[in-house]
């Protein structure tokens, strides 16, 4: 019989892990969305929040050396993947001790040796990423697999789908999660996206898609977990589109006029993925809420010391202007 | 009055987990469209002068849509096409409200193109109205996958008067009840007792998962949880009696029964026990932390001081029997004679 990734196999300290990430990846983005408004974030952030399960559920099935290509809203799938938290924030300020030495910023944190090919301005760059890592794994003969993190925005393009196409036709170890969070920047995709379902497009290019829920980590886990085994067994690309919602505007300073009132407020009382997996896990006698309590504490101190040590670091100096900038082959 | 028919086609069904674990059918929402023209042509055929449908997601819509422009010009009789007037959400709370929706205009059948999902909803709200049941994928246990021209064509002789209660049939329910409250859900299948906790990615697809089933009918030539018992003790679906199977591992069984699980799916299930199960009886679930699994998706999470219970009632939904319909319109000659074009033709009983 098919082996595959019931959430049954989780353990209590698989099931802490996960409430972990998601709830470092909240607070990290909570926390950006107030000291953002102070002025002293250079450039642009877009948040995870809200979308939390969805880079839990997958990444709980990568190994370091799998990899990862994201989107510009790229903090939680960069948590999830291993990156250090506070090189991150860091590299969000700025900062010469950044992940990537204060010149990427929050839009291209990226960590080849925890397999996080880089968050990613250009909307639809990550899909092409996963298939040039999936094809070396596939002629080197690894494990790896690549999985690449698109918005419903991103779906859209040309790259996007490409990328689908190429995957199929070279038979490629890649998974392409979409994460479709109701709006392309402002634009809602009723008015955006043909379709109900994203995942059917995956029809078109004889892969499998399925659509689970976004806000559910037991979902996520469950598909993830059967897209990516497919996928290192040599069964080739699939699609998951991830039903979800985000917390915060496109970017930070959006002021969302194209949301109905109350939207999120709602969404945060009936969906957020924390609650549910709070009261999942403790209604179901595995973890007693003291123990994710003690989590809340732990996250929220990492997070403050964060961005401390995110404001106290040194800028780049003028000399590493021209550092960094061409890679010789 | 022209004949009301309610239609129900949902255009999230087929995206599941099992496309990943089985290689279970896609089920395009564009098929699903023209399966909806194809019914109003077979409901219009015999006389039905108005469909009621749920709003559609776009796929479905306008593959529907662009059949009705190019039917226009054929004339033949269709019924008129009304939707629905309501908010869509694109969740579970759209049947639900479109179901009371059509008991409010007083549809003379429901007619759900959907799987077992989608069924089970429609089943705990539409009363005493009669369903036509189209599967829209091949991994269902209750609908069934038809010509939607025929279902169309027996459902609208059902409901002009044509034929009467002798084409309809009276499904079995399962009943499930959870701390004392004895209607907290239904299924019209099955009800699988598994292990795992939570309703993750809804399908169940693993045998060893499941300790406990309980079933309303169980045919041999079913896929899903329900072939089990249809494998060991066949309850056809007129039968006054149910059946509740013990499951063990495929170890422990000698020898293990090899069943369709899903589609492509044929694994080695063992079997602890079986015994027939009577309509009224309130069976305890023996309470261990797990879920339960409604026409084969997990959709009730059981923590450790969850009661619960299943009972078998003969009272469920009414369907229509496109074979026995189209068999009666035959022994009839109901559909002798050339087709009027008239959409709302009086019900004319043969004497």
């Amino acid at each position: 019989m098919t082996e595959v990734a019931g959430a049954q196999e989780l353990g209590k300290e698989q099931l802490l892990d996960a409430y972990r990430t998601m709830r470092t990846i909240r607070e990290f983005e909570e926390r950006l969305h107030v000291e953002f408004a102070t002025g002293e974030i250079p450039g642009f952030v877009h948040l995870y929040a809200g979308e939390e399960a969805i880079a839990a559920g997958v990444m709980a099935h990568l190994d370091a050396d799998d990899y990862i290509a994201s989107t510009h809203r790229g903090h939680g799938h960069a948590i999830a993947k291993g990156c250090d938290v506070k090189g991150m924030m860091k590299e969000i300020y700025g900062k010469a001790d950044g992940l990537c030495h204060g010149k990427g910023g929050s839009m291209h944190i990226a960590d080849l040796d925890k397999g996080m090919l880089g968050a990613n301005g250009i909307v639809g760059g990550g899909p092409p990423l996963v298939c040039g890592v999936g094809l070396s794994a596939k002629v080197r003969g690894t494990n790896q697999v690549a999985v690449s993190f698109t918005g419903d925005g991103g779906s859209n393009q040309g790259t996007t789908l490409e990328s689908m196409n190429l995957a199929a036709v070279w038979d490629l170890p890649v998974v392409f999660v979409i994460e479709n969070n109701g709006y392309a920047e402002a634009t809602s995709t009723n008015f955006s996206t043909k379709g109900l379902d994203i995942a059917k497009r995956a029809d078109g290019f004889g892969i499998p898609g399925v659509v689970v829920d976004g806000h559910d980590f037991f979902a996520v886990y469950e598909a993830a977990g059967e897209a990516i085994r497919r996928a290192r067994e040599g069964g080739g690309p699939s699609l998951i589109e991830c039903k979800v919602n985000r917390y915060y505007g496109h970017f930070e300073g959006d002021a969302q006029t194209y949301r109905a009132p109350n939207e999120v407020e709602n969404i945060r009382q009936e969906k957020d993925c924390l609650m549910l997996f709070r009261q999942r896990v403790t209604s179901a006698g595995l973890v007693e809420d003291g123990e994710l309590d003690r989590i809340d504490e732990e996250v929220k101190q990492l997070i403050d010391e964060s961005v401390e040590e995110g404001k106290a670091s040194p800028e780049p100096g003028e000399e590493y202007l021209l550092t960094d900038v061409y890679v010789s082959y | 009055m022209p004949s009301v028919v309610g239609v129900i086609a949902n255009p999230a069904s087929g995206r599941d987990i099992r496309r990943l674990v089985s290689g279970a059918s896609v089920f395009d929402n564009a098929e699903k469209g023209s399966m909806v023209y194809r019914l109003m042509a077979g409901l219009g055929a015999v006389g039905v002068g108005r469909v009621l449908m749920m709003p559609a997601a776009s796929g479905v819509s306008e593959s529907l849509r662009r059949h009705l422009r190019g039917h226009a010009s054929e004339h033949r009789p269709l019924p008129e096409l009304e939707t629905l007037p309501m908010t869509v959400r694109h969740s579970a709370r759209d049947t639900v409200e479109a179901v009371g929706a059509m008991l409010e205009r007083d549809v003379a059948a429901i007619v759900v193109l959907g799987g077992d999902g989608t069924n089970r909803v429609v089943a705990r709200h539409c009363a005493e109205i009669p369903l036509c049941t189209l599967s829209t994928g091949t991994n269902n246990a209750f609908p069934r996958m038809r010509e939607a021209t025929v279902a169309g064509m027996a459902t609208g002789l059902v409901v002009t008067g044509k034929i009467g209660d002798e084409a309809l049939r009276r499904e079995k329910i399962l009943r499930v009840g959870l701390n004392g409250d004895p209607d907290h859900d239904c299924a019209l299948v099955d009800v699988a007792v598994c292990a795992e906790r939570f309703v993750g990615a809804r399908a169940v697809w693993r045998a060893a998962d499941v300790s406990e089933l309980f079933v309303a009918s169980a045919s041999p030539d079913a896929v899903g949880f329900s072939a089990v018992a249809g494998l060991l003790d066949p309850v056809p679906r007129t039968a006054g009696y149910g059946l509740h199977v013990w499951l063990t591992s495929a170890e422990d069984a000698k020898p293990p029964l090899t069943v369709p699980l899903a589609p492509g799916l044929v694994v080695p299930v063992g079997i602890a026990g079986h015994r027939r199960i009577e309509p009224g009886e309130e069976i305890p679930i023996e309470p261990r932390p797990g879920s339960l699994a409604l026409d084969g998706e997990r959709e009730i999470e059981i923590g450790p001081g969850d009661r619960p219970t299943v009972r078998l009632e003969t009272g469920g939904p009414l369907t229509v029997d496109v074979e026995e319909a189209m068999r009666t319109a035959a022994r009839r000659g109901l559909l002798n004679g050339a087709l009027t074009a008239e959409a709302d033709v009086p019900g004319d009983e043969p004497s």
